[in-house]
């Protein structure tokens, strides 16, 4: 199992009153799946994948990780261990605009003092796997969105995490870009990478193999 | 790593251009200033440090009894060095020091061309070996060997002789006193007190030869051994006053010596000093008070700018953050990006400074030169700033945005905003309340400087010159010479005199009593002529000095001022007059009439006790005429006086002065603290305004689509033009409000170095206020006016 959650409740008060942005999240995740979270606006889905990504915490409730129990840990241990399984995927990219296609790549890298000759390595198996060898030196303002998905999943990927949350990551692309990117993801879960997302699209999270429903921050298991 | 943080830095400031450029010229000009401000610092702080026995080498000064107020003197008379250099062992060398005829301008005949020279000084022979004197022809050691010799700097030599031999030739002082050149020696440091420009044998003269415990005109300097104890030698040598003064005459107390290196910077108190190159370490303390003051402005527009731009900036963060950075490699990013822009605002601000430097000159009047520039403190000095700007205008930045949560990303949470906002807002008051301060500090030194300018003085220093005659040959050539002026059609009046107001007068004392041990402190001028017609003095009892005094009339008549009027009881002016005045003239003199007191000296100072006299047998001799004239073509008349001159003494080099411009130059240092800030306080300003500039663009931006919305909902241009600009105005009235009782207190305590001083008044802080309101609203209503202008429907698509 790679992880868990156990009763998690997350809320903020606004006005005097406590708004529920998740409650009572029961749910187990096992190395190897690929999971959909699925729900419309506002149903918590971003919350949670930002709970299981440790970026942000909850109040109520329990989280293991790989065996840890994330709920108990200092803040500094909490980043240390998703910065070491866990690779982000953004619906705006969120590729770093001063950076060319390869030094955001190369990035993650950079913070885990891994040496030079090693990075280049990686890099450029990295570029080489997703087809943008030619477009290293571009920044991302210089590329289509779909391309800066790309480039965006590839930086996920360079620290071989364990687990992939990606929120909405082709909701600002058109049909055809989608596709590649979840045809990427399936192909990634294949090789063993846990990944979890969260959509709107049916057809996106037809890719999973198991869908999660949420409604105003609670499973709906209808 | 590091490369990567200079590679994301480096494009950061590149692809934001405005941020950068508000950045880098706030910065620039910043430096600039503490750039060109540290080296003239650094330049007076080095002051008389070369000498190779500088460390023990002093000056004494002398302290003086109640009837001269215990001032401090550094000249005293010519017996007190041979005294000292005798009977303390410790002395290894002793100079006495004293300018040509008491400091009173020269005139130097060579061959048939005449001189001026005002850096004509007599000394003793040790002056070379404790001066280090690097001779270029000649030696010290026969330099004064031969008697009537002296010895010219290089400069000196090249204006009297050219590229001609000087050694042996002769140079005629003042008509009297014919010297031999036998050396010159190359100019002495810039950064001196020493500002010989040429000196002959005092031993040549009686001022060397006949020594008296009398009259204190001679500086008096020392060469100690190495690691003497100089409070105790000090103390010996004050007891010579009891073993050679008579109890009567001990008109000083106490010997003080003051180290050479402080003699530049240390001698406010210090009196009657020689040396034209006299600082002031006051000036000094507020120079660099108002360069550090500039540089904090700028240092806070980096953060202000840099903070305001954290918006744009989280993104970056946060996904950093995300992909693993922790918070210290954020600060290192932002430390290094501060560090690129500092250098780059360094690198332009030094080459700037090298530019700016005749302007800084002319404004300030402070002597600097290019190599000033390159001394290596001030190159170490960069060094420092650039490390230390980077941490203090980094650190706000740094600290606040490395700690922005990865959050940022997903939920788009914008509230951490409240605190730095605070923040940033404190620190454009802060800004602002400086430059307010500055407003009105600049406002008040000018309206103090015109007060000066346009108070009645009590006599009329306008429209006269005043020409020296004393290198007369003869006082024949003196007597044709004013009855020359005298037929000249521009001319009203021309008057005789020892002295011009407050320049080389005599120091005498009025007594109540003949008998009386102690009396007020007084100038005495003598003169020949109607002084009172010339300097349009007000005569309030009694009348004028006579016009001719008869053959074997042994009175000596005289003119005094209210001051010593009051001085000596008397219930009337004119009770006064016909009185006998007790003064060291003698008992012959009689007071004719009182005049209203009047400013010979600085305003700085409350009028003294003045007294004009006349007599057939005046102690001291006539150097000086003013003439008052009438002209509207000044150039005209100044070559007509120059030809009368000519004519009447051929071989006396002609030396003018505009009395007006002799009133002027005592407020020389205040007019170069006036203009000094001014250009501190423009400058602050302009820094501000950069910050706010930047800031208001940068609120407008953030509110982008409230703007929009507004628009679309109907608000006019005017009207959001208002509300982006009412917060600003806000802070500056904050600012004003911390302001104006720290600029009064400031400034009421300037005034008080003035004896005769203007109000501060309500209308300064008014002025200041609305300036900086206007400068402020003008600033941020560009940037208002163009964010109400723009398209809403752009606006709020881009949300």
């Amino acid at each position: 199992m790679l992880l868990e959650l156990n009763n998690i409740f997350k809320w903020v008060n606004q006005g005097g009153k406590r708004i529920f942005l998740l409650s009572d999240i029961n749910l187990k995740i096992d190395e190897g799946e690929f999971i959909s979270i699925m729900g419309p606006s506002g149903s918590g889905k971003s919350t949670l994948l930002n709970v299981i990504g440790m970026l942000d915490g909850f109040q109520e409730g329990e989280y293991n990780f790989m065996g840890e129990s994330v709920h108990t840990m200092k803040e500094k241990n909490r980043s240390k261990l998703y910065k070491e399984y866990i690779g982000f995927v953004f619906q705006a990219y969120h590729l770093i605009d001063e950076l060319t296609v390869y030094e955001n790549i190369e990035t993650p890298l950079l913070y885990k003092d891994i040496n030079s000759s090693e990075r280049k390595a990686l890099v450029a198996d990295m570029l080489d796997r997703f087809n943008i060898v030619g477009k290293k030196d571009l920044f991302p303002s210089q590329l289509s969105g779909g391309q800066q998905q790309l480039v965006g999943v590839a930086r996920a990927l360079i620290t071989k995490p364990k687990l992939i949350l990606a929120d909405e990551p082709t909701g600002n692309l058109n049909s055809k870009q989608s596709e590649e990117i979840m045809q990427l993801f399936k192909e990634l879960n294949q090789e063993g990478v846990t990944i979890i997302q969260a959509t709107h699209s049916e057809t996106n999270a037809a890719y999973g193999s198991r869908v999660l429903h949420l409604l105003d921050g609670r499973r709906d298991f209808n | 790593m590091i490369r990567n943080y200079f590679k994301i830095a480096w494009r950061n400031i590149r692809s934001n251009k405005l941020f950068t450029a508000l950045n880098i010229a706030g910065l620039a000009i910043g430096l600039c200033v503490c750039m060109i401000l540290f080296s003239f610092v650094n330049t007076e702080l080095g002051f008389d440090k070369m000498y190779s026995n500088s460390e023990d080498i002093y000056r004494v000064n002398m302290e003086t009894s109640e009837e001269y107020n215990f001032e401090t003197w550094a000249t005293m008379p010519n017996a007190v060095g041979p005294a000292i250099a005798q009977d303390i062992p410790q002395v290894k060398l002793m100079t006495r020091l004293i300018k040509d005829d008491f400091g009173a301008t020269a005139s130097l005949k060579i061959g048939d061309k005449n001189f001026t020279e005002n850096r004509l000084y007599l000394a003793d022979s040790a002056i070379f070996k404790m001066f280090d004197f690097k001779f270029l022809e000649g030696n010290s050691n026969d330099a004064f060997s031969k008697p009537k010799s002296i010895v010219l700097s290089q400069s000196a030599k090249i204006r009297l002789f050219g590229n001609q031999d000087a050694m042996g030739q002769l140079i005629i002082v003042n008509n009297i006193n014919t010297l031999q050149v036998s050396g010159i020696y190359a100019d002495l440091p810039k950064n001196s007190v020493m500002d010989i420009d040429m000196v002959y044998n005092i031993m040549d003269t009686w001022m060397g030869t006949n020594v008296y415990w009398s009259n204190a005109s001679y500086e008096t300097y020392l060469q100690l051994e190495p690691n003497s104890n100089v409070s105790n030698l000090q103390n010996q040598a004050t007891g010579l006053i009891d073993k050679y003064v008579d109890k009567d005459n001990q008109y000083f107390t106490k010997f003080i010596f003051q180290p050479l290196t402080e003699i530049h910077l240390h001698s406010a108190h210090v009196r009657e000093a020689y040396s034209s190159k006299m600082g002031s370490i006051t000036a000094i303390k507020s120079l660099l008070f108002l360069s550090l003051l500039v540089l904090l402005i700028a240092c806070i527009n980096y953060m202000n700018l840099a903070t305001a731009n954290a918006q744009k900036r989280a993104k970056g963060i946060g996904i950093n953050k995300v992909l693993g950075a922790n918070r210290r490699q954020m600060l290192s990013l932002f430390y290094v990006e501060t560090g690129i822009m500092v250098f780059l605002s360094i690198a332009i601000g030094y080459a700037v400074s090298f530019l700016t430097l005749p302007l800084f000159k002319s404004i300030t009047g402070n002597e600097l030169s290019y190599q000033d520039l390159l001394d290596t403190p001030i190159l170490i000095g960069l060094l420092i700033i650039w490390i230390l700007v980077t941490l203090v205008a980094g650190s706000y930045p740094a600290i606040s945005m490395s700690n922005i949560s990865p959050l940022i990303l997903v939920n788009k949470s914008k509230k951490k905003g409240s605190a730095s906002e605070l923040i940033r807002k404190g620190l454009v008051v802060f800004q602002f309340a400086a430059s307010i301060v500055l407003i009105i500090a600049v406002t008040i030194i000018l309206q103090q400087m015109a007060f000066i300018k346009n108070r009645n003085l009590g006599y009329d220093p306008n429209g006269i010159v005043a020409v020296s005659v004393k290198s007369a040959e003869t006082e024949q050539q003196v007597e044709s010479l004013i009855k020359g002026l005298e037929r000249l059609v521009n001319v009203e009046s021309v008057s005789a005199v020892q002295s011009m107001p407050g320049a080389n007068e005599s120091g005498r004392s009025v007594y109540k009593m003949a008998t009386d041990g102690t009396g007020l402190p007084i100038a005495s001028c003598r003169t020949d002529g109607n002084i009172v017609n010339t300097l349009k003095l007000k005569v309030i009892a009694g009348n004028e000095l006579p016009e001719t005094i008869p053959e074997g009339d042994s009175i000596i008549y005289s003119l005094i001022n209210e001051k010593i009027l009051n001085y000596l009881d008397y219930k009337t002016p004119e009770d006064a007059i016909g009185k006998i005045i007790h003064t060291e003239l003698g008992s012959m003199a009689i007071i004719t009439g009182v005049v209203e007191n009047f400013n010979f000296n600085s305003l700085k100072e409350s009028v003294g006790g003045y007294m004009y006299y006349k007599s057939r047998k005046a102690p001291e001799g006539i150097r000086t005429l003013l003439v008052r004239y009438n002209t509207q073509d000044l150039s005209k008349f100044m070559s007509q006086l120059q030809q009368t001159f000519n004519e009447a003494l051929p071989n006396t080099a002609f030396d003018y002065q505009f009395l007006d411009r002799h009133v002027a130059q005592l407020y020389a240092s205040e007019e170069k603290t006036a203009s000094t800030a001014t250009l501190f306080s423009v400058l602050a300003i302009f820094i501000a305004c950069l910050g706010l500039f930047g800031l208001a663009a940068f609120t407008a931006e953030q509110r982008t689509k409230e703007i929009g919305v507004r628009k679309v909902l109907g608000a006019t241009v005017t009207g959001i033009t208002r509300l982006l600009s009412k917060d600003f105005l806000k802070l500056v009235l904050v600012a004003f409000v911390i302001a104006a009782p720290v600029a009064y207190l400031i400034m009421r305590n300037w005034l008080l170095d003035f004896a005769y001083r203007t109000e501060i008044s309500w209308w300064v802080f008014a002025f200041a206020g609305i300036a900086a309101l206007c400068i402020a609203l003008i600033t941020v209503s560009f940037q208002a006016i163009k964010a109400a202008m723009a398209n809403p429907v752009k606006s709020l698509r881009t949300e």
